[in-house]
């Protein structure tokens, strides 16, 4: 058979401009990253030092740091884990063993999915609605809460997922025993799908350590040290908010030390998750 | 390979009596009306063409069909005086007296002693000794032992296809079940495997009454005292093993083990 050589021709041609094509999709996404890395580490790495870590926010003019601002986000973001991922974890349970071909299962992860996809300041704005405004003020346990409705259907999703993948044959084999479906779940299948779910929660975290909508609805800010739950907290992402909009010098470079550290750590969580969940799959 | 003399299989108790078992995959019958004995201690194999139904004949006797919704069987299965298709049949006690081993090995995320254990320790609360002989006894009886001795706590999932489906078989062995159903146990084993596997059946076979699914006729010869041949979910001939593979009664067996189709 004879080689076309103009058919050859064109489809190399049409191979090298797609290649083209997928190195630069490739190369503006890992360039923006990088520019995004870079600039802030220019802009925030100068002024982190241990004060950052130690002071209170500062009135405008006066040295200061991003203590209650980091201490506030890790209570709520902790808080919000604590709640969030035990009825994910349960949810995502029944979604995958024991609800999984019923109706109600169906509606379940459609609604899950709206979740997943409504924005956080929506979020933020039903949690003001339930909690903020019946009680009046605002508070760290409502921006927490607001966090776990965040956290719940990205666990849930994940859970499910991860479950989904445990072979059928591994559940039989433990029937086969005569486990009790209960324990079935809890010995095996969580077992099999352990480095999943912890992935699907440390990528949860990841999502709500930089979340501001939700918060400036339910924890609104607060300029001083509190470890109050019921009284409003300050967190990084409000404190960058507020500082990055100011016309203060000191401000700002608080705001992008405060940025930098956000952006490191999520970085340092997702590359954990990445990273226990190849180990996961390679068993 | 089959020592035994010629049986007189009226003289053979039966361990588990299935009569007119009908199934049903959604509206679908896969099984139509099959009627046939276990012999107590005896290994009885179940060949056939692919999606003949003998793999889900195997997975009513343990009930494991019931996981699935849509799925229903109509008919008797008769063991220890009591028809286990029964709604009332406790399903967990039924699964520890007809143990199963699966196709691919199956072993728990957990360590090769825990993969042993944890089965036993459902039924019985037992001091540890008593657990370490029970493992040990199990591998053992699995010809495992002298492979594993030296490595219980290592994870279950490190060990080699052929010695995981031996300590499948050994998970399954340590809650003493009377009845081991085996759905293909070698098909994913390289052939020196195979062999140690169809050993230990046939050492098994003096305490348990074993039913096995295999696609490998000369292995079904190898093993087993009585041999059903089936065919778009019936039963089309049963008898001894030595009958079904040199005298075939039926023209679809025959064609069935000498190749000429399946």
């Amino acid at each position: 058979m004879a080689l076309d050589q103009a058919r050859y021709a064109s489809r190399k041609r049409s191979n090298t401009i797609t290649m083209a094509l997928c190195w630069s999709a490739a190369a503006l996404g890992i360039s923006v990253l990088l520019i995004i890395l870079s600039t802030l580490f220019a802009k925030g790495f100068g002024g982190l030092s241990p004060s950052v870590f130690t002071e209170m926010t500062p009135p405008p003019g006066a040295d200061g740091g991003l203590a209650n601002a980091i201490v506030g986000s890790l209570i709520m973001t902790a808080l919000g884990v604590a709640i969030g991922t035990p009825v994910g974890i349960l949810a995502g349970t029944y979604l995958a063993e024991y609800g999984r071909h019923t109706k109600l299962a169906m509606v379940v992860r459609f609604i899950n999915d709206i979740l997943l996809s409504a924005p956080s300041i929506v979020m933020g704005l039903f949690v003001y609605t339930i909690l903020v405004a019946p009680l009046g003020h605002f508070s760290a346990l409502a921006g927490a809460v607001s966090l776990a409705v965040l956290v719940i259907p990205i666990v849930v999703r994940t859970t499910e997922d991860m479950l989904m993948l445990v072979p059928n044959p591994l559940r039989e084999a433990a029937s086969s025993l005569g486990m009790p479906r209960s324990l079935v779940i809890k010995r095996v299948a969580y077992k099999a799908a352990r480095a999943g779910i912890l992935t699907g929660v440390l990528l949860a975290i990841a999502r709500i350590s930089g979340e501001t909508a939700p918060l400036l609805f339910t924890a609104l800010n607060n300029q001083f040290f509190s470890l109050n739950l019921n009284a409003p907290m300050a967190s990084l992402p409000a404190v960058i908010f507020q500082f990055a909009l100011s016309p203060y010098a000191d401000w700002q470079r608080l705001a992008w030390v405060g940025a930098l550290i956000i952006t490191f750590t999520v970085l340092a969580l997702s590359v954990i998750a990445r990273w226990l969940g190849s180990t996961g799959q390679h068993k | 390979m089959n020592m035994m003399a010629p049986l007189g299989t009226q003289s053979l108790p039966t361990k588990i009596a299935i009569k007119d078992l009908k199934f049903f995959y959604g509206d679908n019958m896969a099984l139509k009306g099959i009627t046939l004995p276990l012999y107590d201690r005896q290994v009885t194999a179940f060949i056939g063409p692919s999606g003949c139904g003998k793999s889900t004949l195997l997975r009513v006797m343990n009930r494991m069909y019931d996981l699935y919704p849509g799925q229903r069987a109509e008919g008797e299965v008769m063991f220890e005086g009591e028809n286990i298709l029964s709604p009332d049949q406790d399903l967990n006690l039924l699964r520890s007296r007809i143990g199963m081993v699966f196709q691919k090995p199956t072993p728990f995320p957990m360590t090769i002693y825990e993969n042993i254990a944890f089965g036993v320790r459902l039924y019985e609360k037992l001091p540890k000794a008593d657990i370490d002989a029970i493992v040990e006894q199990a591998l053992q009886k699995a010809a495992l032992w002298n492979e594993v001795k030296d490595k219980l706590n290592a994870s279950g999932l490190s060990l080699s296809g052929g010695q995981q489906q031996r300590l499948c078989i050994a998970r399954t062995v340590a809650i003493k079940p009377d009845v081991i159903l085996f759905d293909e146990p070698c098909s994913a084993l390289d052939p020196i495997s195979t062999a140690r596997i169809e050993e230990l059946i046939d050492e098994l076979r003096s305490d348990y009454t074993i039913a096995i699914v295999t696609h490998n006729m000369q292995q079904a010869a190898r093993v087993s005292q009585f041999t059903a041949f089936m065919y778009l979910g019936e039963v089309i001939e049963f008898g001894e093993t030595d009958n079904i593979f040199t005298r075939p009664k039926n023209k679809r067996t025959q064609d069935y083990i000498t190749g000429r189709f399946g």
